[in-house]
Order: structure tokens, then C-alpha cells, then sequence
């Protein structure tokens, strides 16, 4: 059995001031209610009672209660394989593989951290795995730490932004330019971005998970951000307004 | 780039040491996530009211945070989710039947 199953991550309190993309079931495990004196698993902490409950009664043989397990958190593994692979097909397949690996070491989830953290996990290697397997461009950098954090990101322009509108992102092309832009982007920023930007996770969380710094965390985050400003940034003109006629591409692609 | 017209300024009765375009850039990341020290952050504050650039830079910083976090930002497309769970629930069958024959 390899780390990645048995190790929890010690997940650290929420930084996030709004709950916007988190899914009911993260919400309810961001503070979850004590749990009781003699449970199964004295260690669980960071799971709420109803999901622990759940985890049990699929080791004890339940197996078809694992797809109401992991429901909730189809969307954050299917997310987090597609940001990395930058191909539904292969995210799909990923998202496939991931959720089995996580049936069939369900055994090695002590509890120590967060469900969503652990099949995240589960997910993130699972899909460089498969982008090592494809050996494509992007494995040089992947391993976190071989490049370094040191430099400054100068913005490219730091011309007006106007503030977007909720129903700007229902525009395909804008969630198109979106993935692109974070596609682009080194992994190991890329790496930051998502666990931080899209999952939600505590900057305490995500240098667990990445076995980096919560210094590098940060670092890293502030580069990813400015660069996919810089790939989004249609300057003045304003065209991801909802309401303009007209679709100005962005600069970088 | 704006640099504020001096080091010092004074801001209702304070004094606030002044910073550069520079230093906002590295920390506009961390201000957004309100992870600054107070005195910081009121630099930070009267930094962007007053330069027009750090605050269009940090607009669009909260854009992309906006747009990235945003739940429609990665839909898992029609039909994905259903063939997600059903290989899932085959490979689980198939699973319990080996583990059954072993």
C-alpha cells in the first residue's frame, strides 16, 4: 500500500470567507460536529458522523453504499483531474480510476483528514501518473520543487478589468479561455491554483498535500493568479461583460 | 506607475508609510485572501485607492479568484458523470465477484 492511501492530511481550518463552489457535504465537513466518545475510530475527526458511518458500512460489506459516498464529490475529482489533464476524455477516465483506487483502499482512510482531501489526492496522482504514462511536455516541471519559487511575476498590463457578472462564466467561450489559461500554466502553479482557487482547499491543506511550504503555497498561488489575469485580462474593452455583442479573444491564445 | 507622492502620507489624522507598485504586486495575492498583517493591509488600502493601476490589477485578481472558484467554472460535461458511475459500479461488481471466488 503506497503513502498516498495511508497517509491523512492534516487538514487545517477553512481560510475561505465564503462557501461559493463548495459542495453541501464540504460545507458540513468544514466544522463538523463533535463526534462521539466511543466511535469506530477514535482518530476521525475531520469527517462528519454521517459519512463516517457510511465508510463503515461499506467495509463491513456494503459495497453499493460507496457511489452514495463519493456523489458529492463527483464534480471536485472530475474538476481536478480535467485542470491537470486539460482533456475531459482523459479526465473522465481518471475521475473512473481515481474513485475505484479509493473503493478499493477505502480500508486506508483513517479519518486523520478530510474525505474530500484524501480522494483529492488520490485524484492529483492519479492524473500526473497518467500524464507521466504520456509522457507529455508538460512532466518537466511537474514534481513540485524543482523549480523555484524565487522572482518576481510582473503583471503584462494593468489596464481596467471590469467587475464580472455571475452569468458572464455560463459563456462557453469564456469557460473555454478559462481552462486554457490555467492550462498553460506550470504545474506547479497550476498544482496551487486548483487545490486553492477551485477546491477550495486551506493554504495549510495544500501545502500538505503538495509536501511544500506554506510560504511556496502563497508564492506560487500570486503567480498563478497574475498569469491567468494576464491570459483573461481583456483590458477596457469589457467584452466578458454579459451583454456585449462582440467576443474579443484574449491575448495569450 | 504611481508611487504614492512621497513615502509618507496621512490619512485621516495617520500617518501611513508608503509603498510601491512593487511591493503591492507581491503581496496583492495575500491581501485578497486577507492574510496581511493590519498595518500592511492599510497600506495596501490607501495604496489602491490611489493607484489606479493596483486596482485594476487587484479587480482582476478577484475576477480570476471569482471565475476559478465559480461552480459552473468546471461542469462535468452531459453524459460524463453517468458513464463515471456506471464503470465505477461495474468495477465494483466485477471486484466483489473475484474477491467472492478467491
Amino acid at each position: 500500500m503506497t503513502d498516498e492511501f495511508q497517509n491523512g492530511v492534516a487538514a487545517g481550518r477553512s481560510e475561505r470567507r465564503h462557501g461559493d463552489g463548495l459542495v453541501p457535504s464540504m460545507i458540513g465537513a468544514l466544522e463538523p460536529p463533535p463526534l462521539p466518545e466511543t466511535g469506530p475510530r477514535p482518530a476521525a475527526q475531520k469527517v462528519s458522523p454521517e459519512e463516517l458511518a457510511l465508510i463503515e458500512r461499506i467495509r463491513a460489506g456494503e459495497r453499493e453504499l460507496f457511489m452514495e459516498l463519493v456523489r458529492p464529490y463527483q464534480k471536485i475529482v472530475y474538476s481536478m483531474a480535467v485542470s491537470i489533464l486539460k482533456s475531459e476524455q482523459d479526465a473522465e477516465d481518471v475521475a473512473q480510476e481515481a474513485l475505484f483506487k479509493a473503493f478499493k483502499n477505502l480500508a486506508q482512510f483513517r479519518g486523520e483528514c478530510k474525505f474530500s482531501t484524501w480522494i483529492i489526492q488520490i485524484t492529483v496522482n492519479e492524473a500526473r501518473h497518467r500524464l507521466r504514462r504520456a509522457n507529455r511536455a508538460a512532466l518537466g516541471s511537474i514534481d513540485a520543487g524543482i523549480e523555484s519559487d524565487e522572482g518576481d511575476y510582473i503583471p503584462i498590463d494593468l489596464a481596467d478589468w471590469r467587475e464580472i457578472p455571475s452569468e458572464a462564466l455560463q459563456r462557453k467561450e469564456l469557460r473555454e479561455c478559462l481552462h486554457r489559461a490555467i492550462g498553460t500554466l506550470k504545474p506547479i502553479y497550476r498544482d496551487v491554483l486548483v487545490l486553492r482557487d477551485v477546491q477550495h482547499m486551506s493554504v495549510a491543506e495544500t501545502a500538505e498535500m503538495l509536501k511544500i511550504s506554506e510560504a511556496s503555497v502563497k508564492t506560487r498561488l500570486l503567480r498563478a493568479r497574475l498569469q491567468v489575469r494576464d491570459a483573461l485580462a481583456p483590458g477596457i474593452d469589457g467584452s466578458w461583460n454579459v451583454g456585449s455583442t462582440t467576443y474579443k479573444r484574449v491575448r495569450s491564445f | 506607475m504611481e508611487k504614492g507622492g512621497g513615502p509618507q502620507a496621512m490619512l485621516e489624522g495617520k500617518t501611513i508609510v508608503e509603498i510601491s507598485c512593487f511591493e503591492v504586486w507581491r503581496r496583492i495575492s495575500d491581501f485578497v485572501d486577507d492574510d496581511v498583517e493590519p498595518g500592511l493591509k492599510e497600506r495596501l488600502e490607501f495604496h489602491f485607492g490611489r493607484c489606479k493601476h493596483c486596482k485594476a490589477l487587484l479587480d482582476g485578481t478577484r475576477n480570476v479568484i471569482t471565475l476559478i472558484g465559480d461552480e459552473h467554472a468546471f461542469d462535468i460535461p452531459r453524459g460524463a458523470s453517468e458513464r463515471i458511475t456506471s464503470a465505477l459500479l461495474r468495477r465494483i461488481e466485477e471486484d466483489g465477484q473475484d474477491e467472492h471466488r478467491e
